[in-house]
């Protein structure tokens, strides 16, 4: 009895232990991992205003575009979608999505009224295939009735669906890309949304200006300018809209580049005769020589990751070939052996670095250049670009997703943007001469 | 002589040895027999009886088992395969009538999407079943299936937890796409040993906190191939985030466990 007694007690023991309630999930590679299907109707207009048609399609059309974009989902084509308008949960139905025709995993829907003067939109995200509980995002906002302000609200609701579906990474739709464009009195920088809408000057400097740079707080923007005799670097204040004091190195100073904590700028130098790399603290002191080999070395690039490691086009073997080196210059190591290779970016995860690149390079040689990713630790590369042309000035965007850069095959120099991948190369630019685009970090 | 010439005759006295050994052969015979029904059913179990629970099978009328019908369950024991040493017929390859020309020399792509289109090889069956509810061998175990579609009625697998712990996946299939999408992202095939064709499952445990992190990562199964086992532990510490858990959600993390299938 006893005996009876203990192994009761012990089986009880052994029972109480696992009931702690932790929660588990398990899944693995190899599940058809693929891009989301995502279903975007248009947004219902919630009130009769004047305004809310204009105001409606502006949001519509600028969250369509934000979402084929962002590069993480497959857009489902709008004439699957059921019928009528759907502006709140009540609307929609999980099996008229979740099933063929559309076949969609998400959908972001929701309604956009102006009240008194102010734009209120309201957007759900559902996961239609969850139908026990398929709300992943409830968003309100409020802003002036105002066209630009509908656009800000399409690309702040965006950046919730690509946040909260594309892996905790910051969606790009309020991010700006500085280019130079041709002015008739030489060449300004230009800022524009990453879509290409709202295109203005910057600088107004009456003079060339080059290969802007903006620095990772958005504040300051450092280009290189025969403004005031030259080339120097400059620093222009994006606050006060005017140029900061940043001291003149002598010789031709070229392709400055910020460090990813924005507490340093490395660029090219020839006050030394050849030129070299130097590295500077962002108010101009503290100048460093890094490289010391004959043969210019132009176009630093800073590792973002870890801010140790400068990437740079030297011409010491010959014609232009990509490098990379410690921050202090030291362990050297090229990376392309052939053909001509110039402006490097590196990606935001430390990982890749983009590249212009004519790989057969030479008379009789065809000569066209493209745009060339290659991964740092394993030297492989990819070419993303194939259209003829001369494609160059590439830069990353902050997500790891997007490449600007600007091409010549329209005929003209413009911008184009591209998928790291190579896909949905679009272009952004289509007026004036645009070059040396850059992508700004936040 | 006259001494105990009649030693035999003399006769045993019987009766008080008689005596002793009736009482002590009643002793016994009330101890074997009264004792057990004083002292208790210590040992043995009835079997078949209302109160039996020691662990034997109890049988009931198979009527009233709720189990779901199995329409192509098929009897082990007799059919026709050999079983085990059966060999299959080799599966005839059909050559294509049209050959396709050969793309223009590309070099290999480690790009961070590579992994998923092209990496995709046969696999085994996903674990949750959307069209029956039957467990493939080997799948078992704490169920949390993405699209609820594996819960009937709240009964799971395993453990059975109930109630709040274990419906994650269930109530954010989303955010259990997203985990497994950005693993399959960062999953560097080429670190593998490229003597190895093909590999049992590698299963990592970790555990995902409140900012997306993943923690703890450990091999919880060895796939035997020891580059293997290494590179999925990498492609999780290249990761620096899932995404925040959702604000909903308010357990402190979540424990993951991830297999990868790997094939040349």
């Amino acid at each position: 009895m006893i005996k009876r007694f203990a192994f009761a007690a012990l089986l009880l023991v052994c029972t109480a232990a696992p009931l702690a309630a932790q929660d588990w999930i398990r899944t693995g590679t190899g599940l058809g991992v693929e891009k989301i299907r995502i279903a975007v109707p248009d947004f219902k207009a919630a009130s009769a205003d004047a305004q809310s048609p204009a105001l409606v399609k502006t949001f519509n059309d600028v969250l369509w575009n934000d979402l084929e974009q962002a590069g993480i989902f497959e857009m489902v084509s709008k004439s699957f979608y059921p019928l009528g308008q759907f502006g709140g949960p009540a609307d929609i139905r999980n099996d008229a999505w979740g099933n063929p025709p559309p076949s969609a995993s998400m959908v972001a829907f929701g309604n956009l009224g102006v009240n008194a003067g102010y734009v209120v939109v309201q957007g759900w995200l559902f996961d239609v295939k969850n139908p026990q509980s398929p709300q992943v995002l409830a968003k309100q906002y409020r802003e002036a009735a105002s066209d630009e302000n509908a656009r800000a609200i399409a690309h702040r609701f965006a950046n919730e669906i690509i946040f909260r579906l594309g892996g905790g990474i910051q969606g790009i739709t309020e991010t700006k890309i500085f280019f130079v464009r041709t002015t008739a009195g030489g060449k300004e920088v230009w800022e524009m949304d990453y879509d290409g809408a709202n295109q203005h000057p910057v600088t107004k400097l009456g003079s060339i200006s080059l290969s802007p740079r903006i620095s990772p707080d958005g504040n300051r923007l450092a280009f290189s300018s025969y403004y005031q005799g030259g080339p120097n670097i400059h620093v222009w204040s994006m606050e006060l809209n005017r140029l900061l004091n940043f001291p003149k190195f002598g010789g031709t100073n070229l392709s400055p580049a910020w460090s990813s904590d924005g507490t340093k700028l490395a660029f090219s130098s020839s006050r030394g005769g050849d030129p070299e790399i130097y590295t500077v603290d962002a108010n101009g002191t503290n100048l460093k020589r890094v490289t010391a080999y004959r043969g210019p070395d132009v176009s630093p690039v800073w590792n973002p990751k870890t801010n140790a490691q400068i990437a740079f086009v030297s011409g010491r073997t010959g014609l232009p070939q990509i490098h990379t080196m410690e921050s202090d210059g030291t362990n050297l190591q090229r990376l392309t052996n052939e053909g001509y290779a110039v402006s490097p970016s590196w990606s935001p995860n430390g990982q890749f670095l983009a590249f212009a690149w004519i790989r057969h390079y030479g008379p009789g040689a065809p000569g066209a250049q493209d745009i060339y990713i290659m991964d740092v630790a394993s030297r492989q590369w990819v070419q993303l670009t194939h259209s003829g042309g001369r494609n160059d000035f590439p830069s990353w965007s902050p997500d790891g997703r997007h490449i600007v850069f600007q091409s010549n095959r329209s005929g003209s120099d413009q911008i184009w943007t591209m998928l790291a991948d190579g896909s949905q190369q679009r272009q952004l630019t289509n007026s004036g001469v645009n070059t040396q685009p850059n992508w700004s970090a936040r | 002589m006259a001494a105990d010439a009649d030693i035999f005759e003399s006769r045993d006295k019987l009766g008080q040895p008689l005596a002793v050994s009736l009482a002590l052969h009643a002793l016994l015979f009330a101890a074997a027999v009264v004792g057990p029904s004083i002292l208790g059913k210590n040992t043995g179990e009835d079997w078949g009886g209302a109160t039996s629970g020691g662990g034997a099978m109890s049988a009931t009328l198979v009527s009233s088992i709720p189990l779901p019908s199995r329409p192509d369950a098929t009897n082990v024991l007799a059919n026709e395969s050999k079983g085990l040493s059966e060999s299959q017929p080799k599966p005839e390859v059909k050559e294509p009538d049209a050959i396709p020309i050969p793309d223009r020399d590309v070099k290999a792509k480690p790009t961070p999407k590579a992994a998923t289109p092209t990496a995709q090889k046969p696999v085994p069956q996903r674990e949750v079943a959307e069209v029956d509810n039957r467990v493939p061998f080997g799948q078992g175990g704490p169920v949390s299936g993405p699209y609820g579609s594996f819960h009937a009625g709240g009964a799971k697998g395993g453990f059975g937890f109930t109630g709040g712990g274990g419906d994650f996946g269930s109530r954010y299939a989303w955010y259990v796409d997203q985990v497994r999408r950005k693993v399959s992202e960062n999953w560097l095939k080429y670190e593998v040993d490229p003597t190895v064709s093909a590999a049992r499952r590698v299963y990592i445990y970790f555990e995902i906190d409140r900012s997306g992190s993943p923690r703890n990562i450990r091999v919880e199964q060895s796939s035997g191939v020891p580059s293997l086992d290494q590179s999925a532990t990498r492609a999780l510490q290249r990761i620096d985030t899932f995404g925040p858990l959702p604000n909903d959600y308010y357990g402190s993390n979540v424990s993951v466990e991830f297999w990868f299938d790997y094939r040349r």
